[in-house]
């Protein structure tokens, strides 16, 4: 009997300690990532936080954090180890991908999430995540003058909305089933996640992401291969249907294939990253059970923190106005709708650990009386946080727009409510030059990356 | 009951220690480590490639009495992945010279022998009689060039990897292709359904 109650004990202890691999058991993701991006908003970031950032990458949540890391080092101008840890990124989700179904530590964690809360659980990234962090990659090499590394990533961007596109279907089949298999009804929650679908509006899949489709047509285009820029235009319009500079963007491959005259001079287009994606609220979800109705942390998003839209414009230097930036992908709204996507999942496990906590307490209850009562109550009042993990340094907004200029060298002013920047850049005949800016709060940081032209 | 249980967290405890090991392993044997491309493609493409090249009958005919320079073009990587194209050529590269079929410039080299050209010349260092003269390279005959590309399809606990890699050789002067092949490989793998 002792000898079995000591290997429970161990049971219990080896879940709790392999489970407790992620930081942020007990402090929220947003408070934590707070750091880098205050950080961010001056001009010589604080080494230490980035420093302290790289140190978390080890962690359970490593691939969170290297996500993270990837970008702040991106915007730090520190190309070398934001290319490192957007690898380590990609090599953590190759890991995810080629997993077992079934595993050992992760049913540990999931065992220690029942316990504590969601956020025990190994951070696994969405894929609108993972589809950001090919396109960061891609900008990466493209900077470093590295065409067919920009190709290889922007083809596995392409490839991560495929298989995400083909995927999603089935995952909410089986969440669903999941919540039938323990009669949990999840329609009695709709009523609560009416600021998560406002947030989410209109976006048709987490995953469909027309920028990053704009990014690669561009790169194609501007490399002749035609076939493949006309592919990824269509699919940015077919997630915009109203834009008309998409569908310009459509006919001009159109007529190029054709071998019709285009007219000549070089493109310049600008991809505008606007503000920080907004992080998850914690709120307070009644979830009914056997035992009652209990109160449990949920996350979600609330469409007052929603930052609102604002565009760049681009001005010659004569004051008049070339191009002015449109909204490609809404981050906020896929970040929600990823969220509502995984609603079903969380639900069931919500239900199935208020359950499990109420057990606990009932046990302290009745064999430690009023004192174990009493901790295993702060316990659980502790331990009830809303899994707030998400990538926050994405922008709000991702925007693109584009021009054509005569060849030569050319003086452009951007403006932004963040504030203005005059960048000289080159322009080439039948070449595309491609101006990066992205706003903070705070500072409007731009980089002109190196021109694409000729065949791959 | 309780030696049983001690036994096996002694066991547990020298499996979960961990003390790495290094070994030597045979630089042919068939790596199966994930789909990505490995040792084992590169050295199939390679040999299927040089195989294929040597028993073409007009290549037989046309190295049967000189042996045609060749120049290497890059290979365009239109694949997913980050893959070194120039350490599959130069493998097919080694192997066609060991064959004694063909001979190669290196056009990769051609600013470090222009520099050690000038050096020979133009310092005054160099006894002229043993300075290798300038305009004396010997021209490509045939030109090397090809595509990589790769379909991947992912899909539940199923990865599926196709790999093409297609290689020609063209004739500089006349424009014609003397000889082109392909080598495909297929790779798949599924998830296993227990893991740590």
């Amino acid at each position: 009997m002792i000898t079995l109650a000591k290997g429970w004990l161990a049971l219990v202890l080896l879940a709790a300690l392999s489970g407790c691999a992620t930081n942020s058991l007990f402090v929220s993701y947003p408070s934590q990532a707070q750091k880098w991006k205050t950080t961010l908003a001056s001009e010589a970031p604080d080494q230490g936080v980035i420093t302290k950032l790289e140190q978390s990458t080890a962690g359970g949540d490593g691939v969170l954090y290297l996500q993270e890391l990837g970008r702040v080092t991106q915007l730090n101008g520190q190309p070398e180890a934001s290319r490192n840890a957007f690898a380590g990124a990609v090599a953590e989700y190759d890991k995810e991908d080629a997993s077992a179904k079934i595993q050992v530590s992760s049913l540990a964690a999931t065992g220690t999430a029942m316990l504590t809360n969601d956020n025990a659980r190994p951070y696994v990234a969405p894929d609108y995540e993972r589809i950001f962090t090919r396109a960061y990659q891609a900008l990466n090499y493209w900077a470093d003058g590295d065409a067919t590394g920009t190709s290889v990533e922007l083809r596995a961007a392409a490839l991560e909305q495929q298989v995400a596109a083909n995927k999603r279907d089935k995952e909410i089949a089986k969440a669903e089933e999941d919540a039938d298999e323990n009669s949990i009804d999840l329609n009695q929650f709709d009523g609560y996640f009416e600021g998560l679908n406002a947030v989410a509006g209109d976006v048709k899949a987490s995953f469909q992401n027309a920028w990053t489709f704009y990014l690669s047509a561009l790169f194609w285009e501007a490399h002749g291969e035609y076939n493949d820029a006309l592919v990824d235009y269509k699919k940015a319009l077919e997630i915009n249907p109203d834009s008309t500079m998409l569908k310009e963007d459509v006919e001009r491959i159109s007529n190029r294939m054709k071998r019709r005259k285009v007219d000549d001079g070089g493109l310049v287009a600008i991809i505008y990253e606007q503000g920080y994606v907004q992080p998850r609220q914690e709120f307070s979800l009644p979830i009914p059970t056997v035992h009652g109705v209990f109160s449990v942390a949920f996350p979600t998003y609330a469409l007052a923190d929603k930052p609102m839209p604002n565009t760049l414009r681009v001005l010659d230097t004569a004051s008049q106005p070339l191009g002015e930036t449109q909204v490609l992908a809404d981050v906020g709204a896929l970040a929600a709708k990823d969220l509502k996507e995984r609603m079903p999942g969380m639900l069931v496990r919500q239900t199935l650990r208020a359950t499990a906590k109420y057990n606990v307490q009932k046990q302290a209850n009745d064999n430690f009386g009023l004192l174990g009562s009493l901790s295993t109550q702060i316990y659980n009042l502790v331990s009830e946080q809303a899994d707030q993990r998400s990538w926050l340094t994405l922008p709000a907004y991702a925007q693109a727009t584009r021009f054509t200029l005569e060849p030569g060298e050319h003086t452009l002013v951007l403006s932004t409510p963040q504030g203005n920047a005059t960048l000289t850049v080159p322009v080439v005949d039948r070449g595309l030059t491609v101006i990066h800016a992205v706003a903070i709060p705070g500072r409007l940081i731009t980089r002109v990356l190196p021109v694409q032209e000729g065949p791959l | 009951m309780r030696r049983v249980l001690t036994m096996i967290m002694l066991g547990a405890a020298v499996a979960l220690s961990g003390c790495s090991t290094v070994d030597y392993g045979d630089a042919q044997a068939r790596e199966t480590v994930n789909t990505d491309f490995g040792s084992t493609d590169l050295q199939m493409i390679a040999s299927k490639m040089v195989d294929d090249m040597l028993v073409f009958p007009p290549i037989v005919q046309l190295t049967q009495n000189r042996r045609p320079v060749v120049f290497v073009d890059s290979i365009k990587n239109k694949t997913t992945e980050h893959i070194d194209t120039e350490s599959i050529t130069d493998t097919i590269q080694s192997k066609l010279l060991n064959s004694g079929k063909f001979r190669f410039v290196d056009m990769t080299k051609v600013e470090s022998v222009r520099e050690q050209l000038d050096y020979q010349s133009e310092s005054g260092l160099v006894d002229p009689n043993t300075a290798a003269q300038m305009g004396r390279q010997i021209g490509a005959e045939f030109m090397m060039y090809g595509n990589f590309s790769s379909i991947v399809k992912r899909e539940g606990s199923t990865k599926d990897v196709y790999y093409k890699f297609t290689l020609k050789l063209m004739n500089i002067q006349t424009g014609i292709i003397e000889w082109a092949n392909e080598k495909e490989i297929r790779k798949t793998q599924k998830k296993s359904l227990f893991g740590m």
